[in-house]
């Protein structure tokens, strides 16, 4: 028995009940004592695996082997006595909780009928200093930031005797130090002889982090090999299936006259997050201006100022060197703004309503979509068609509801009405967050071709990788104000970019 | 949307059928003749034109008012003006017909018309004061029902009371004024093809036109209309005009189709029964017909039941709650807008940006 590997899927298939084939004939391993990167597109079947393997899914064929030992995993419950816990991407934490209170929720130490606080305290600090993940245990989880709150998320998993631990896409609301650090306590976990799997599409991270990688693709293992026998670019061909991501790199590119500038913009909220001061900037004709910061440095005021969502308190915005002041975001749509929202679900589209609607919402009362009081929706259809044609948006048929459609797919969709302005101003706002490597890759070329066309674009993104590939010139916003300028070039790197946006050093 | 939309339809109705038998079949097994009582509320409306007549009658405000509401609905707003309005804009239509003098084929049109706009004003009135100062068209429209009714009866007392009749109602409406009846042995008006059209045209506006897929963007997602630039005051303005519209012109129609004067002491409850239908038919104008007849129909043979067995009226009220209680949480159950409103309308409003990745859904 000391050979079996610690998990193993053995011809993992699953259907779900649309018919959709998530996973075909899936068989790999897992050996004890590993951080095991497991990659692939969205809907390649990364996180149905997972869900199977922490028991929120079962399979429709195949099993799952621990130690050898075929296990039913039928329920979370099930998992956890089995030594599996997972981190999941979005945390499964009670906010106004303290972080005490959210690491023993459910195995609380008791005195009679009471909960042993003292313990219990006792017992979160020990745990936080034997892995080295240090939070203070009486601080509210809302308090916190984000990093420390995945902390609190592993803690709470380690806080269950695990074996395996599962994190879903860890970094996707990181900073790069932040990162790092994680990465340092996963190794940390590692040497203690945890298993870690680790599920990401950055193949830096996989690189960074993990001694083996699985790949998956369209539901089916496409490759399982050690990490230090295969080339960065072989790993991108597997996982896209097709060429490689090409590299774009732009910079120092400042072009035609400033088609947006804001002068001395400041906004005051009650949200620190939509607080500006003082700003001055002017972005391009043909120009990709990329703004760089942690979520929430001002990020959100910036875009609602420029939308016409809000008036900014102090300072003005010209549109072509005409004040933008009082005007909505209606009109600003008609003087050529386009916008591809952060959040594409709550603010991009509609999930309950059908492609069509989606990608004409907005156009609707142009000649081409309307006569009179009625709709054209025939001529909406094919303009659907044709946008899905064109972006190769993957999608059952026009008339499926946006919900149907997996993230990239939708902010594909979502692109190709915001594009189909042909805009003279786009706000990109995180435009390829949680999508596969594929789409972004197509979104970068299409961004790339508006500049060229002459379009002017704000380029706010998290995504360093994305940020310096993309961008001519970057600004840093930190707490609001921008703290740094630069112009993009190859020895631009995101470790240049890190202490700015931490706010650690202004160089503006 | 029709297909998808119909199968909670029926799945709702036949829960119905479920829990009107729960009450129902206790109830009956207390008489005499337990059969004869379930045979006369499922049968008995069909065995004579004059109560299967009375389905119709009964329908017909109710699809109107359906209409009214799941226009709102459909924008978001959850305004209940529409008992109100149905209210004054009977009694508006009344007053009109009595005091203005017309010729006899103007009464009926140019009455409705003033009944549906002078009602229409308990819908507008809490459809601005959200427009203008976010206040809850919920509140503020249930408020005004009653201030509606008031003033209604203040009218009828002083200005359209016939001191003749012995009770407070309006003089005599005029013949020429009534809505010709269609079907012989019952009383099945004109109002009703007003209704079915209405119904109709609801759908056309709300799937065909740009206005209706506006104000379907604003109720599925404010977010996403902001985005877009629309207008959204004017849209939430607009949808609950064109639905207090619907509902005072359904109780002008009432008024003309089937009373001899007006005679309502208080708010009849067409508008409550319009909010259940437009809650069964899920928002669907053409599903508002199958549902208000349905609804219709239990009333009707709860009527029979209580008129020709021991069973206490409060028996069949009971049906009603019941019937009440199902449409509306098997919709707060599946209905994620109508969730929102119940759990706080807050909620969706301060909804966190943050990373929302859709892999989970996608695989």
């Amino acid at each position: 028995m000391t050979n079996a590997p610690l998990v193993a899927f053995a011809g993992i298939s699953k259907t779900y009940g649309n018919g959709t084939l998530a996973l075909d004939d899936v068989s790999f391993s897992i050996a004890g004592g590993v951080i095991h990167a497991i990659c692939g597109e969205n809907g390649a079947g990364k996180s149905t695996l997972m869900k199977i393997l922490f028991g929120l899914e079962q399979p429709s064929s195949g099993s799952v082997l621990l130690d050898g030992k075929e296990v039913a995993i039928t329920s979370p419950r099930v998992a956890a006595e089995q030594g599996i816990g997972m981190v999941h991407q979005h945390f499964s934490l009670v906010p106004s909780l303290s972080v005490t209170e959210n690491i023993v929720l459910g195995q609380e130490p008791r005195r009679g009928a009471f909960i042993d606080r003292a313990a219990a305290r006792q017992r979160v600090v020990d745990l936080a200093q034997r892995y080295n993940l240090l939070v203070d245990p009486d601080a509210v989880v809302r308090t916190l930031s984000v990093a420390a709150q995945q902390k609190v998320e592993i803690l709470k998993a380690l806080s269950r005797d695990v074996r395996v631990l599962i994190l879903d896409e860890p970094t996707a609301v990181l900073t790069p130090p932040e990162t790092d650090e994680l990465f340092e306590r996963l190794h940390d976990l590692r040497a203690v002889g945890l298993t870690i799997l680790f599920i990401s599409h950055k193949l830096r991270e996989v690189r960074a982090l993990a001694s083996h990688v699985t790949v998956l693709r369209a539901g089916r293992l496409v490759g399982d090999v050690p990490l230090d026998s295969v080339e960065d670019d072989a790993i991108a061909r597997l996982v896209m299936g097709q060429a490689e991501r090409p590299k774009l790199k732009r910079g120092g590119r400042v072009s035609g006259a400033a088609t947006v500038t804001l002068s001395g913009v400041s906004l005051a909220a009650r949200d620190a997050a939509d607080r500006l001061h003082d700003l001055d900037l002017a972005i391009h004709a043909g120009e990709i201006l990329g703004v760089a910061g942690v979520d929430g440095s001002g990020q959100r005021g910036l875009v609602s100022v420029l939308t016409g969502r809000i008036q900014p308190s102090a300072g003005g915005i010209a549109y072509d060197g005409h004040s933008i002041a009082g005007l909505g975001t209606a009109a600003l749509r008609q003087r050529g703004l386009a916008h591809l929202p952060a959040d594409r679900f709550h603010d991009g589209g509609s999930k309950r309503m059908s492609l069509v609607e989606n990608a004409i919402a907005g156009a609707h009362r142009l000649a081409a979509f309307s006569s009179g009081p009625f709709l054209k929706r025939r001529a909406m259809e094919a303009r659907t068609v044709q946008m899905i044609e064109r972006y190769n948006v993957r999608a059952p048929g026009p008339r499926a509801p946006l919900s149907a459609l997996s993230g990239g797919n939708a902010q594909k969709l979502i692109a190709a009405r915001e594009f189909a302005t042909e805009p003279r101003f786009l706000i990109a706002d995180q435009p390829t967050r949680g999508i596969d490597v594929a789409a972004a890759a197509f979104l970068h070329e299409r961004l790339s071709e508006l500049a060229e066309k002459g379009c002017a674009i704000l380029l706010i993104t998290a995504d360093l990788d994305e940020l310096l590939a993309l961008s001519d010139r970057i600004v840093v916003l930190y707490a609001g104000r921008i703290v740094a300028r630069m112009e993009n070039g190859p020895d631009l790197t995101p470790e240049r970019l890190g202490p700015s946006m931490l706010g650690l050093e202004s160089a503006a | 949307m029709i297909r998808s939309a119909l199968a909670s339809f029926v799945i709702t109705a036949v829960l119905l059928v479920v829990v009107v038998g729960i009450v129902l079949v206790p109830i009956a097994m207390h008489m005499p003749d337990p059969l004869a009582v379930l045979d006369m509320f499922v049968f008995g409306p069909f065995r004579n034109p004059r109560h299967t007549g009375n389905i119709i009658e009964m329908a017909t405000p109710g699809m109107m008012c359906g209409l009214a509401v799941a226009i709102m609905l459909r924008a978001g707003m959850f305004n209940l003006g529409v008992e109100g309005a149905f209210f004054l804009g009977g009694l508006a239509t009344v007053a009109t017909v009595l005091l203005v003098p017309l010729p006899g084929w103007a009464m009926a049109p140019v009455g409705l018309a003033v009944g549906a706009v002078v009602g229409s004003s308990v819908c507008a009135v809490p459809g601005l004061l959200r427009a203008r100062y976010d206040a809850s068209e919920l509140v503020s429209s249930l408020m005004l029902n009653f201030a509606a009714l008031f003033i209604g009866l203040f009218i009828v007392n002083y200005f359209l009371r016939d001191p003749t009749a012995g009770a407070m109602v309006s003089y005599k409406i005029p013949n020429d004024a009534r809505l010709p009846r269609l079907v012989a042995g019952t009383r099945i008006h004109l109002g009703t093809i007003i209704a079915v059209a209405g119904c109709l045209l609801g759908a056309v506006y709300l799937f065909m036109t740009r206005a209706g897929f506006e104000s379907r963007i604003v109720g599925l997602n404010p977010a996403f209309a902001a985005h877009l630039g629309l207008p959204i005051r004017w849209i939430l303005l607009r949808s609950q005009l064109i639905g207090g519209l619907i509902a005072a012109g359904a109780g002008g129609i009432e008024m003309l189709g089937l009373y001899q004067r007006f005679s309502w002491q208080g708010l009849p409850g067409n508008g409550w029964t319009g909010v259940v239908v437009a809650i069964l038919a899920r928002d669907n104008p053409i599903l508002l017909i199958p549902a208000a007849l349905f609804l219709s129909y239990l009333q009707v043979g709860g009527d029979l039941i209580s008129r020709n067995f021991d069973v206490p009226n409060e028996a069949v009220g009971l049906i009603q709650a019941l019937v009440l209680l199902v449409v509306t949480s098997s919709a707060i159950m599946r209905n994620p807008r109508l969730l929102r409103l119940v759990s706080g309308r807050k909620a969706a409003a301060n909804k966190t940006p943050g990373p929302k990745v859709a892999e989970g859904s996608a695989a």
